[in-house]
């Protein structure tokens, strides 16, 4: 009788656990159907001449609104740079008025979390405090996160990258369902420029050994890993020299862009021609497009360019 | 007389706010509290305040007159109420009683004035030999803040981690968790000796600690010989039963003598409350009333002079020995040190000290060692010395570009300094002061090695005085201007480059120097009104 018991109960669970994992299957047949009801109008969004949230509302509206990004309960990691201990004014830290904009649309679509962070170079508090994004996010509901303790990063491998390989990544970077990654366009004395894909050097722990083996071939390794589900580039004020950090406001210019887009290397390229730098200087870029990440032929793209 | 109960209410009120007080500024990890108020508690604490009053004299530093206008008044108040490390002992003392359910019973004791006295004569007399380090080992604030840095803080640190982390598990980021400070073993086992020996002698005899070894308690001792208000037995109304000497942690009533010994007693009033009949009071001991004659009172005027003659006289010394020992130093760090031919020597560059201490001869002549700037540093940047000072200048602060870097915009440790060894420095004067200069090792740099790019030193640098320059195809390198450089150390600290050491490094001025400010560059031209380029 007891094996007769077991092996029933057995037959049962394998049934059960199969029709589960069907399920979960079709789970995602469902959820790719949701994608391809959420396709987006345009490539990319490129906005000039307003103040940072009202090209926010206006761009992101001309990409069908934040409900296509993010669905209702789920949870978002917004990532701007916070890497400095410097005022807004000096832009070397991505617009705090932008910042809370975001999570303020995130939760207007639904979000359940709100989360924000960056492994920062000044000391952490200051970064976030003098920033003004600490403000911003908590105003608009969002959660402020330390970048700075590292038993919250997570070893990955990153099977497609070729110098980078494994690498510790906040858990957030891992967890999250929806990306937002929030870079500020500045000039940058290592890597050129700082953008999209740069700014997500701050979800990594170590960044000792970019600079130790090819900062470029891992920044674009990195991407590699998971691409950003919106990459929104803040070029209100644009540090135009001694990027990243800056000496002074006389190094920043009021340039009042934005830049909106899924293709976060046609993100990039855009960046590098409102700045007016070669995109091939930026060596990144390149490798990212090698890797398939995405195009610098913004000529094959469908951009919405909006002046206010 | 009943009514003077509430005495030792209000000195429990007090030394509460001032345990509490500094217990929460060594909590201050991250520099978040005003400094005004570590000012406030720190400007009484004597020792600290005649080396501020030595190093800035001003309304700013003499705390410790007031300090002595107290003792004079009210008797060792200041042990009682003001002393972190007295309050401390206090607070050991309210343990034991609720552990064991009563505090221990004490009984008179003999001073031990021998010892008490020579290590105050033994001491000031090393003033002139080893500078202010000797005091420094014995010094109540000093001591308490080694205590407080090297004990109490970790404990925080770890409890607020543990706490931090059970909410983030639970998805709450509200509690942030902080930075583990560095572990640094000469402070924490000075700390750990003098926190246990307090704890015996707690046990042995209360405040032996402090009518012992302690100098500023040997000293303020003497002063209150001759304070206006003291605590007296009224023979009329004394039963000589005793309980008063049971709640006495000096150790100094006399029973059957009916004498208490002001040069010990603490001011702490638990006899008054102990008393039943009341016959303990507080009063002003220049009144022939109810008061025993003593051998001191004959010859008070003449001590009255003396003492006043040597009170203020004590910052002068001070001062004067300061001077000389400045000497004394440079003679002696110029013979270690190599000669000035190679001043880009990584291995042979000393130590650097931290922006506002002048220089290495200013914050060893200065510098009490109480670890309240290495409490609070933000970026743990500044580390507790071990010998790079000299054996005189050990557990001071240095800048330890391994552990962190100094944030171009912070101003804490001056602003924190009791004793005015780092003096407060506004944020413009902070800013162009230079404590060392950088040093780029290019044979060693990525970009030259490898051929990729880097800028990891340009990128951290405030003033840019490290910045990138072509080099090969779209590659860049650094450049450096020492002139415009403060020697913070963000290049130091973030160089990939470890093997033999970094390849960007900063050599310390002695005496520190005034940087360039950074060349005022054109405002960059804004291209802002063209056409999409895309």
């Amino acid at each position: 009788m007891k094996r007769r018991a077991f092996l029933f109960k057995t037959f049962a669970a394998t049934i059960a656990s199969g029709a589960l994992f069907s399920m979960g299957k079709w789970n995602t047949v469902v959820a790719q159907g949701q994608n391809q009801e959420n396709e987006l109008p345009f490539d990319m969004v490129a906005i000039k001449n307003g103040d940072p949230s009202t090209m926010f509302d206006t761009a992101i509206a001309a990409l069908g609104g934040m409900k296509k990004f993010v669905k209702p309960g789920q949870t978002v990691l917004v990532k701007p740079n916070i890497g400095w201990d410097a005022t807004p004014e000096r832009a070397a830290n991505t617009n705090p008025e932008l910042v809370g904009r975001i999570v303020k649309h995130c939760f207007d679509a639904g979000a359940k979390s709100v989360m924000v962070f960056d492994n920062s170079c000044d000391e952490w508090t200051r970064c976030y405090k003098n920033s003004g994004i600490e403000a911003a996010v908590k105003q608009a509901g969002g959660q402020i996160v330390t970048g700075k303790d590292e038993t919250q990063y997570r070893e990955v491998e990153i099977s497609n990258g070729n110098v980078l390989k494994k690498t510790k990544v906040h858990k957030l970077m891992i967890e999250s369902d929806v990306i937002i990654n929030v870079p500020v366009l500045k000039n940058h004395g290592g890597a050129k420029m700082s953008l999209s894909m740069k700014n997500l050097m701050g979800v990594v722990w170590d960044r000792e050994f970019y600079h130790k083996n090819d900062l470029q071939q891992c920044i674009a390794d990195f991407v590699t890993y998971r691409k950003p589900d919106l990459n929104v580039i803040d070029g209100f004020r644009v540090m135009k020299r001694n990027g990243p950090r800056g000496v002074s406001v006389a190094d920043v210019v009021e340039m009042k862009y934005q830049i909106l887009s899924k293709d976060i290397v046609a993100a990039d390229t855009a960046a590098t021609k409102i700045f007016g730098i070669d995109t091939k200087e930026v060596g990144h870029i390149l490798l990212a497009e090698k890797l398939g990440l995405g195009t610098t032929n913004l000529d094959s793209l469908n951009i919405k360019r909006i002046t206010l | 007389m009943k009514g003077q109960r509430w005495l030792k209410l209000v000195r429990i009120i007090i030394s509460l706010f001032f345990l509490a007080g500094f217990l929460l500024v060594f909590s201050d990890v991250r520099a978040k509290l005003p400094s005004t108020f570590s000012t406030i508690l720190t400007y009484f604490q004597f020792w600290p305040s005649i080396q501020k009053y030595s190093s800035i004299p001003g309304i700013l530093a003499i705390g410790f007159v007031f300090v002595i206008i107290f003792t004079l008044i009210a008797g060792r108040v200041y042990c009682s109420t003001i002393c972190p490390l007295g309050i401390l002992q206090d607070a050991m003392i309210f343990i034991q009683k609720i552990t064991y359910g009563k505090r221990s019973k004490y009984r008179y004791k003999k001073p031990l004035n021998f010892i008490r006295y020579s290590i105050l004569g033994f001491l000031t007399i090393s003033l002139l030999f080893a500078g202010i380090f000797a005091i420094n080992l014995l010094d109540p604030f000093a001591n308490f803040g080694r205590i407080a840095s090297t004990i109490y803080q970790p404990i925080f640190i770890i409890g607020n981690n543990f706490v931090s982390k059970i909410l983030m598990h639970f998805g709450f980021y509200s509690l942030q968790p902080l930075p583990i400070k560095e572990f640094n073993a000469l402070p924490f086992f000075f700390a750990l000796c003098i926190f246990l020996t307090l704890i015996s002698m707690v046990i042995y005899r209360g405040r032996l600690y402090c009518n012992t070894i302690c100098p500023v308690g040997a000293f303020l001792g003497l002063v209150s010989k001759v304070s206006f208000l003291k605590i007296r037995i009224s023979k009329n109304q004394c039963s000589q039963c005793g309980k008063c000497q049971t709640v006495c942690k000096a150790n100094c009533i006399n029973v059957k003598t009916r004498i208490i010994d002001e040069s010990r007693c603490i001011a702490c009033f638990n006899c008054i409350n102990s008393c039943e009949n009341s016959s303990i009071v507080y009063v002003k001991a220049l009144s022939r009333k109810d008061k025993p004659v003593l051998m001191q009172d004959i010859n008070k005027r003449n001590f009255l002079k003396s003492g006043a003659i040597y009170v203020t006289s004590f910052p002068l010394i001070a001062h004067i020995v300061k001077l000389g020992d400045g000497n004394i130093t440079t003679i002696r760090n110029h013979d270690s040190e190599n000669p000035q031919n190679s001043p880009g020597d990584f291995r042979t560059r000393g130590p650097i000290s931290p922006p506002g201490s002048k220089g290495i001869d200013n914050l060893k002549a200065n510098c009490i060692g109480c670890q309240l700037c290495i409490s609070v540093c933000p970026t743990k940047v500044l580390q507790p010395s071990f010998l790079e000072y000299g054996f005189t200048g050990m557990m001071l602060p240095r800048m330890n570009n391994d552990t962190g870097f100094c944030n171009y915009e912070c101003t804490k440790c001056g602003e924190v300094c009791p004793s005015g060894a780092i003096i407060p420095l506004t944020k413009d004067i902070k800013k162009i002061t230079q404590i060392g200069t950088v040093v780029f090792e290019r044979d060693h740099c990525v970009v030259f090695k490898s051929e990729k790019s880097c800028g990891s030193c340009s990128e951290h640098c405030p003033t840019q005085a490290v910045h990138m320059i072509s080099y090969k195809g779209f590659l860049t390198i650094p450049e450096t201007n020492p002139e415009i450089c403060i020697g913070c150390g963000a290049c130091e600290h973030v160089c990939p480059v470890t093997d033999p050491h970094a390849a960007i490094f900063i050599i310390p001025h002695k005496v520190h120097k005034l940087a360039k400010l950074p060349a005022n560059e054109k405002k960059v031209d804004s291209n802002a009104n063209q056409e999409f380029p895309f």
